[in-house]
């Protein structure tokens, strides 16, 4: 697996409070294993996966299909390792935030990881998903659905709600992850290379509010 | 912002299971880095085909990409919005109904979103003044390294003394314990090779599987892998997309014959033997540093007799990294001229197996007396590591003339047994002078340091391989993916013969391998600047070689110091992986042979090779 016949590598790194089960998580992605052990993470840590990325066509048809090498960036939740960790916000490419459904402090602390994001991450608004994990705990339940779906409403980003121990939207949250990261690719490139030429060389800002205009950029 | 970050504030096991990680990523780049290489090899081939594409005679009539004629009214080709080049509507590549370009935009654009360089653009945006390339793993192991370095030097060396104080065994001891750590990293990066897709927890499964009850599944703990195929989705509908291969018109025959015309251009590794002089250039160093080499050995061991006895103290300070070798004193040594009864005595000493000028340090010359007093401290700068393998020889002769000298002893400790933690071991002693052991020639072996590299033959494995060429090649690479590859990485090296002042060297590794119709795939790695024990942690992937062929290579690796402008670069040191029997002189570690069949034999599985390094250059 270490070698280098794939097309992209694309780095994502899972971010939220200890114990929320990022670790676990990113287990159940790579391996589809539950772990029900808890071991906090020390400092950072990634585990790898290879997918293959199909992506689509403009009316939805079976578009180009990529190989596509995952780094999956583990964080440690744990206070005392935050300015290593934070640090490592800066090379990935797509966040998974992650609270426990079944805490509601963890819940209020992404609006803090959200700021983090935002001052560390490579750029204003990078993509990220909202995931409340253990959904599978129903009865310790203490968000619910509607309070997080505002939440990620009011950022613009995707939520999911997920659980590592049955596998529930797992891979779907990645993918969506993923999904967005390859849009964003390819509308930087696509962006740059008409306003670069077409348009005489002056590269416009990027912003990624207006993705509809640029699919189609002539 | 992560300028202050390191990896102090962590607790020791922390931060060796951090720098596990980090080292882990680092594989992950090495592998990158090597893919993006390619990458960039491939479009500028593209590109050269499209020569014509900047004379302009050609633009209106041509197509800028296949130089095929346009007609005026069909096949007109069209100008494409990328690059403003008419293009024939072969040379196009649609991205959706509306929108085309031509091959080499395409291939342009293709190569910023593969590279990942749409990435590091954006994030050059909001952090301007950072290195846009370098990641955080990247920069905080590097970090790492230097404030390891750092810590070990004290500000002032401490004074060499017989002292035995509490303090000082403290002192030592607490050094060698980070001195450990900073061993255990090369270590880990060593263990880490071999466990390259273990995350943080496999490894602590490993560890918690033998005091709790993680391990009531093996079969669970060994499929705990981080990386995995399973999701490699083989049923889907995959359209033939164009890769930047398939745009290049022409066979993978064509590529192979490119990258090899590529690496001829690398400089060719020169055969003809250097002299020894090379390593003569010395500075001073704590003691006199010999202009003359090796050769001086050469002089008279025919005394007739041995006598005597020399008093010395050794020890090391871990701090410094310094093995510290005091001479005090001979007592009732033999008459160098015995007729005369003249006898002017000198020490002098080498670490073996180094019998290099680098390795040798001498006293003053005493006049006149058999009895001599020295007090000289004689050191070296030396990982404490390396200890184990070497042997401190310590010779005492007669200064005769300038030409002439005689032998009159010498004493030979291993320090490979030597407890340099007791401070009973770092007093004085007395020691009985020897005759001269062993065979002369043996003096004559070239020791230029040492080379780690570890390296693993890939093939690959048959079903993703299946899988993949299905889906993915159409064939097209088939011929390529039957090989295998030789990935070898360039740790580092040490003991590198230094003579700039200062210390340093601005080193770099070859590597060359030699296929049976020898032909020869050469590789490179960045010059590494100012370091005397460079880690260049490089990777070379020696491309399209079967088990077959390799297994009548040989590989050479030579290490070079790069020379200021002008100059030519000055060879260190060579060392080769063959599987023939070690012939000739330098050819002789006998472990190549054994070593090249372990790495042959066991396919995707990192081995690690401690080459020693050889002056000769001759093959
Ligand atoms: N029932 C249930 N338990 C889960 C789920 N996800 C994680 N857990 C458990 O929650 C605990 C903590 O999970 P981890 O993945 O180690 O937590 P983490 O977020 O990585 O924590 P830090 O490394 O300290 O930041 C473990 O015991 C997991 O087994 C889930 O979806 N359902
Ligand atoms: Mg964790
Ligand atoms: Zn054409
Ligand atoms: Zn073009």
């Amino acid at each position: 697996m270490t070698d280098g016949d794939y097309d992209y590598l694309i780095k994502l790194l899972a971010l939220g409070d200890s114990g929320v089960g990022k670790t676990t998580f990113l287990y159940r992605y790579t391996d589809n294993k539950f772990n029900p052990k808890f071991i906090t993470t020390v400092g950072i840590d990634f585990r790898e996966k290879r997918v293959i990325y199909h992506s689509r066509g403009p009316n939805g048809s079976p578009g180009k299909a990529f190989k596509v090498h995952l780094q999956l960036w583990d964080t440690a939740g744990q206070e005392r390792f935050r300015s290593l960790t934070t640090a490592f916000f800066r090379d990935a490419m797509g966040f998974l935030l992650m609270f426990d459904l079944t805490s509601q402090q963890s819940f209020l602390n992404v609006r803090n990881w959200m700021s983090q994001l935002q001052a560390n991450a490579y750029c204003e608004n990078p993509d990220i998903v909202l995931l409340g994990n253990k959904a599978d705990l129903s009865d310790q339940r203490e968000v619910n659905e509607r309070q997080a779906r505002d939440l990620a409403d009011k950022y613009g980003i995707p939520y999911f709600e997920t659980s590592a121990a049955t596998g529930q939207n797992v891979d779907k949250a990645v993918e969506m992850l993923l999904d967005l990261i390859m849009k964003r690719m390819e509308q930087c490139v696509d962006k740059t290379q008409v306003s670069d030429t077409a348009n005489g060389g002056s590269s416009g800002k990027l912003d990624s509010a207006k993705p509809e205009e640029k699919k189609c950029a002539c | 912002m992560t300028c202050e970050l390191n990896l102090n504030f962590l607790k020791e096991l922390e931060r060796e299971t951090v720098l596990q990680v980090l080292y882990r990523d680092q594989m992950v780049r090495k592998v990158d880095e090597e893919r993006i290489r390619k990458l960039k090899m491939q479009l500028q081939q593209l590109q050269w085909k499209g020569t014509n594409s900047v004379s302009h005679e050609y633009q209106e009539r041509s197509c800028a990409r296949c130089q095929k004629s346009l007609g005026l009214v069909m096949n007109r080709g069209a100008v494409c919005n990328g690059c403003s080049h008419r293009v024939c509507s072969e040379c196009r590549v649609c991205l959706n109904p509306y929108l085309w370009k031509c091959t080499i935009c395409y291939a342009h654009g293709d190569m910023k979103v593969k590279t990942g360089e749409w990435f590091f653009e954006e994030r050059a945006k909001k952090f301007p003044a950072e290195d846009r390339h370098e990641t955080v793993g990247a920069k905080l192991l590097k970090s790492y390294q230097k404030l390891s370095k750092i810590s070990v030097v004290p500000p002032t060396p401490p004074p060499f003394t017989e002292t035995t104080g509490r303090n000082t065994a403290m002192e030592i001891s607490q050094s060698k314990s980070f001195h450990k750590s900073v061993e255990n990293l090369f270590l880990s990066l060593a263990t880490n090779m071999k466990k390259i897709s273990k995350s943080q927890n496999d490894m602590r499964a490993d560890k918690s599987l033998l005091t709790t009850d993680y391990g009531q599944d093996m079969e669970r703990r060994k499929e705990r892998r981080s990386q995995s195929d399973t999701a490699i989705d083989a049923a889907n509908r995959i359209k033939n997309i164009p890769t930047l291969q398939q745009l290049i018109s022409g066979t993978w025959d064509d590529n192979e014959a490119f990258t090899k015309r590529y690496c001829k251009q690398a400089e060719d590794i020169p055969t003809s033997p250097m002299s020894d002089t090379v390593f003569c250039g010395g500075k001073k160093h704590g003691s006199l540093y010999s202009i003359n080499s090796t050769c001086t050995e050469a002089g008279n061991f025919d005394t007739t007799n041995v006598t005597g006895e020399i008093e010395f103290a050794i020890r090391y300070v871990f701090k410094t990294c310094t093995l510290e070798v005091c001479i005090k004193a001979c007592k009732n040594l033999t008459y160098g001229e015995e007729k005369e009864k003249k006898c002017n005595p000198y020490a002098k000493i080498y670490l073996l197996p180094d019998k290099s000028s680098r390795s040798k340090r001498k006293t003053a010359v005493r006049k006149n007396t058999v009895d001599p007093a020295f007090h000289e401290t004689l050191k070296y700068k030396i990982e404490y590591s390396q200890l184990e393998t070497r042997q401190l020889q310590i010779s005492v002769w007669h200064s005769e003339t300038l030409k002439r000298r005689v032998f009159l002893g010498e004493v030979v400790v291993p320090l490979s047994s030597w407890n340099f933690e007791d401070n009973s071991t770092q007093s004085f002693s007395w020691y009985q002078l020897k005759v001269k052991s062993g065979k002369p020639e043996d003096n004559l072996v070239q020791y230029n340091g040492e080379l780690l590299v570890c390296a693993k033959l890939i093939l690959p494995s048959q079903s993703k391989k299946c899988q993949y060429e299905e889906q993915m090649r159409g064939g097209r690479e088939d011929q390529a993916s039957a090989d295998g590859q030789l990935h070898l990485v360039v740790l580092g090296a040490k003991n590198l013969p230094v003579m700039r002042c200062g210390g340093t060297l601005n080193s770099f590794v070859k590597g060359c391998l030699t296929l049976p119709d020898q032909h020869k795939i050469r590789q490179k790695s960045p010059v590494l600047k100012k370091e005397a024990c460079p880690q260049w942690k490089h990777l070379f992937v020696f491309d399209g070689v079967t088990p077959s062929q390799l297994r009548q290579s040989c590989l050479d690796l030579a290490v070079w110091d790069q020379a200021s402008f002008g100059s030519n670069d000055r060879f260190l040191g060579r060392a080769r992986l063959s599987p023939k029997e070690p012939s000739g002189t330098w050819d002789s570690d006998p472990q190549s042979k054994c070593q090249w069949q372990k790495i042959l034999s066991s396919p995707n599985t990192w081995i690690d090779i401690t080459f020693t390094l050889h002056s000769d250059m001759d093959t």
